[in-house]
């Protein structure tokens, strides 16, 4: 086998869209995508929607497996990559399997991130990050009546109108660390809050979450403050953060996501990292900044691409569309009403 | 409960367990209410490696034959298992050890290999059966634990038939294979506790009659065995050699002997001299052994002597494909051999007809002082299927032998010329019926005699004799509502399962198609076939050969030609392929 291989590690818009770049401008290579769901690509903005039975699966799916064969890309999906070793061009999937590559791309996204003093709950608390996840909340949600939201991102402003839509009671702690990716402050947070009660959900603002306790299967007594209550479920949302533990012995450059230069690259030749994995660094303001959203990742993925392929294009991203989030700078695309 | 109609593979090298790991998975199946039809194949040569491949069709309806793609394959040798890939139907589970001794390359692992959309269950076979018992051995029985969980199926039912397998070969063995199948159980059970497909969970209500998992060459051989079979002479040779592995086991328990002879034509011989003397004889080999038989056969033919002979078919001609399946030794089995020597040949077409038909064989044998030739193949002998236990009734074991009048006076004529054809055959030992056996035209007496006059007249007896077997051979059986057919399929032998499958898919449809079973070779009923025949626009004969033998021997029948579908590929015809024909001939 003497053509290149590429590989491209992540099945979301980033990966997705530098393995279609790669195909369509090297049409000679083997392009390798590998993601550890098993699902074909699908839009995640959409899960809320599909959560709510607004639409069905079929209609989140932007591409399906049999579309990337016809591409003459090989999918493999439901395949985890468990280590990367830079040097000697190889990555290593969870059984077992070493792959060589001649050009690799990072695109694994983010994961829900919860917050240290929350770590405790976590086993009582859900999230929502994969169509996986969304089938766990459809199959447990219409067992239950009340759903309590913590955080505040913009996913669980997503899910508390599709809980509202299915008839749920809602309650819904704002968590002065969850507005991730946004900027949050009081006003804000006030305004966030007055919208929500606007819709009937009883809201939590400036308490502390002191206790939560499994009573029956169904059942989490919570106590906020001087409240206690019951929840059928309970949801964390405080966005999501890179996803890169699994590198953590790989040697590529690792902060909060994969550091990358201007053009994506990890400083390793061929290894480029994208999308919401990815902190670029901006030779301007000289730091590193993250970006969060669909359409962000999809430009990001092609670049990483085209780079890999030859080019030098660095990521464009104006001063001023950069914010701070808890001291990181960010980028994002995405916006939502609620 | 919902329709099951699955195809599970047990794929690996030899040495891994595959064979044992689809024997206990059938057996689990069986005993979980399901019927099961299951084939498994090895390599040709016999050494110590090579790809191993069982195929079970699972299903809640009776398996007619084995179906083209796989549902679920377990891989036992990556390696090994990627040759399967192309059969894996669209969104196939894929069970394979994800945590090989040692790290793999791209390629040699089966991940590399499938489709996105296959379901891949990884379970660290080997670690977890070291782990549970000391020993990797067991990674066979993991990798069942592991596909009990994700179909639903109770863990007790294989726990029951390990205990069944392994409790001869002492405790140890049977708590290692025991925990390490537990260990694969358990493992599954969390790693993927929302990925569980249950789709085998039995019922619990269902009542279950008690079924046994024979093969086509056990359910022979037992068939024998309860027919009071006496002697076997037998050499080795694929695909019979189960039938004598079977009977030298067996047969001395029940006061018999088995003899292995130096080759087919002492064994021949054997039967020949053992069934002259009065005692029930049989002999079991495949193409190549049946070739070296053929004189012998027609000596049985002219001195009419009984004789059962199974010729259990394979690739050929010569040596030919030792360990694939073919239909291609009907020729031979009628016409084979020197001589206008009519015999009878026929054909089982599964498993039960297997036991069924060699018992039968016997009595038409002795009544008909004839060989008889049982034509099975590769695919019927080695397929194994769960039926309720055969059992052959008092009338079909009753001798079949027409003695002479013993009070009759004066000289004895052995071949007396009767209207049947049948002269009452006296045994050795019969005081007052001495007479001359030879392999040379003879007379009434038994004595030589070569005038013209009396080899047509003997000539005519023969065939006088053996078409009057008719009445005594099974009729063909069709399977449609009667009345004009557009197609009608005819079939015989391992092939008929895949026509009725492939008749009963186009009748569900609606459409006027049928199907007729013909299982009497050798003589035929030819005015029930052309009966058929007159009342189908097109008859189409699917049959495992090149030159489609049963067309020819049937074809004439037909007022128009026949639609032949030869398959010389050495592997069963898919109802897939019958399917389509009948489609393309509709269409036209
Ligand atoms: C519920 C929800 C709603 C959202 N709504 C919006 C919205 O309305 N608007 C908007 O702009 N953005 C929205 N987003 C964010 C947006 O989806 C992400 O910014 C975007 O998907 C990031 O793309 P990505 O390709 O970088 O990573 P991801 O989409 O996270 O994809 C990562 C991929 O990597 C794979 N992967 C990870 N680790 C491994 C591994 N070790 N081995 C193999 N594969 C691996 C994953 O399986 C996945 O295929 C939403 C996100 C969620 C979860």
């Amino acid at each position: 086998m003497s053509e290149e291989h590429f590989v491209v590690i992540g099945n979301g818009p980033a990966g997705n869209q530098a393995a279609q770049t790669l195909k369509e401008k090297a049409p000679e290579a083997r392009v390798t995508l590998i993601s550890k769901e098993r699902e074909g690509y699908y839009k995640p903005c959409l899960l809320p929607e599909y959560m709510a039975g607004k639409i069905s699966e079929d209609q989140i799916y932007l591409s399906t497996v049999d579309a990337y064969k016809e591409k003459g890309i090989k999918l493999r999906s439901g395949q985890e990559v468990v280590d990367v070793k830079p040097r000697r061009r190889e990555i290593v999937l969870d059984h077992k399997e070493v792959l060589r590559f001649d050009g690799l791309i990072l695109a694994v996204g983010g994961r829900p991130r919860i917050p240290e003093p929350l770590l405790v709950f976590r086993d009582l608390m859900m999230t929502l990050k994969t169509l996986e996840d969304a089938k766990t909340w459809i199959e447990k949600i219409s067992r239950v009546d009340r759903v309590l939201i913590i955080g505040g991102d913009l996913t669980s402003l997503a899910v508390t109108k599709a809980l509202i839509a299915l008839g749920k009671e809602v309650y819904f702690m704002l968590d002065e660390n969850a507005f991730w990716p946004l900027r949050c402050n009081d006003d804000m947070f006030q305004d966030v809050s007055d919208r929500l009660s606007k819709r009937g959900v009883k809201t939590f603002y400036n308490c502390k979450l002191n206790s939560m306790a499994q009573r029956s299967e169904h059942a989490v007594e919570v106590r906020v403050g001087d409240d206690i209550f019951e929840a059928g479920l309970i949801g964390a949302f405080f966005g999501l953060v890179p996803n890169v533990g699994f590198l953590a012995r790989s040697g590529l450059p690792l902060d909060r996501g994969l550091l990358v230069n201007e053009t994506l690259n990890t400083g390793f030749e061929g290894i480029y990292a994208t999308g919401d994995c990815a902190q670029v660094f901006h030779p301007e303001i000289r730091d590193y900044w993250v970006s969060i959203g669909h359409d962000n990742a999809k430009a990001l993925g092609r670049t990483a691409a085209l780079n890999l392929l030859g080019e030098r294009r660095p990521v464009d991203v104006a001063t001023e569309s950069l914010f701070d989030v808890q001291g990181i700078k960010v980028n994002t695309s995405w916006w939502m009403e609620f | 409960m919902p329709k099951v109609d699955i195809t599970i593979e047990v794929c690996g090298m030899s040495g891994d367990g595959t064979i044992a790991a689809g024997g206990l998975l059938n057996a689990a199946m069986s005993e979980a209410g399901f019927s099961v039809l299951a084939f498994d194949s090895y390599p040709a040569e016999i050494r110590g490696f090579g790809r191993c491949v069982t195929r079970s069709r699972i299903g809640n309806e009776e398996m007619l034959a084995l179906a083209e793609k796989t549902h679920v394959l377990i891989s036992l040798d990556d390696e090994q298992s990627r040759s399967r890939i192309p059969f894996l139907e669209k969104g196939a589970a894929v069970i394979f050890d994800n945590k090989p001794p040692s790290y793999v390359g791209e390629g040699h692992a089966i991940p590399a290999h499938v489709e996105p959309d296959i379901n891949l269950f990884g379970i660290p076979f080997s670690d977890l059966a070291a782990e549970a018992s000391g020993s990797t051995r067991g990674r066979n029985l993991t990798a069942l634990g592991g596909f009990a969980v994700i179909f639903g199926l109770p863990p007790e039912i294989f726990r029951h038939v390990i205990q069944k397998k392994f409790a001869p070969k002492g405790e140890k063995v049977l708590q290692a294979n025991l925990m390490s199948f537990d260990a694969g159980y358990n493992f599954a059970m969390t790693a993927f506790e929302d990925r569980l497909l249950k789709i085998l969970t039995p019922p619990e209500t269902e009542e279950k009659t008690e079924k046994l998992l024979l093969s086509g060459n056990v359910a022979i051989a037992q068939g024998a065995l309860d027919a009071n079979l006496k002697l076997y002479f037998g050499y080795p040779i694929t695909p019979a050699t189960p039938i004598l592995e079977y009977l030298a086991k067996a047969l001395p328990e029940k006061g018999g002997k088995v003899l292995q002879m130096e080759d087919e034509i002492s064994s021949i011989g054997a039967v020949l001299g053992c069934y002259y003397a009065g005692q029930r004889a049989m002999t079991a080999t495949s193409g190549p052994g049946f070739a070296l038989m053929t004189e012998l056969i027609t000596h049985g033919i002219m001195a009419e002597i009984p004789a059962v002979i199974i010729d259990a078919q394979r690739g050929g001609p010569a040596t030919g494909l030792p360990t694939k399946t073919e239909q291609s030794d009907l020729h031979a089995a009628v016409f084979g051999g020197p001589g206008d020597s009519p015999r009878i040949v026929i054909a089982p077409t599964n498993v039960t007809e297997c036991y069924e038909y060699t018992v039968k064989s016997f009595q038409l044998a002795e009544k008909y002082q004839t060989p008889v030739i049982v034509l099975t193949d590769f695919f019927l002998d080695n397929r194994v299927e769960n039926v309720p236990m055969p059992q052959a009734s008092k009338e079909a074991l009753k001798d079949g032998n027409i003695y002479p009048d013993p009070s009759a006076k004066g000289p004895y004529n052995r071949f007396e010329l009767t209207e049947s054809g049948i002269s009452p055959r006296a045994v050795p030992g019969m005081e007052d019926f001495m007479f001359t056996t030879t392999g040379l035209e003879h007379s009434e007496s038994g004595g030589p005699n070569y005038t013209p006059e009396n080899h047509m007249q003997f000539s005519e007896k023969r065939h006088r004799k053996i078409q009057g077997a008719l009445e005594d051979l099974s009729i063909p059986k069709e399977f449609s509502k009667g009345g004009s057919l557009d197609v009608g399929v005819i079939s015989w032998g391992s092939t008929f399962g895949s026509a009725l499958e492939a008749v009963q898919k186009e009748q569900e449809k609606g459409l006027k198609v049928g199907a007729l079973k013909i299982t009497s070779l050798f003589p035929f009923h030819d005015e029930i076939i052309r009966g058929f025949m007159e009342r189908c626009g097109e008859v189409l004969i699917p049959e495992l050969n090149f030159q489609g033998q049963l067309a020819n021997l049937i074809g004439h029948l037909h007022r128009k030609d026949v639609v032949r579908i030869n398959q010389a590929t050495g592997k069963p015809i898919p109802a897939s392929i019958i399917l389509e024909k009948i489609e393309e001939v509709l269409k036209a």
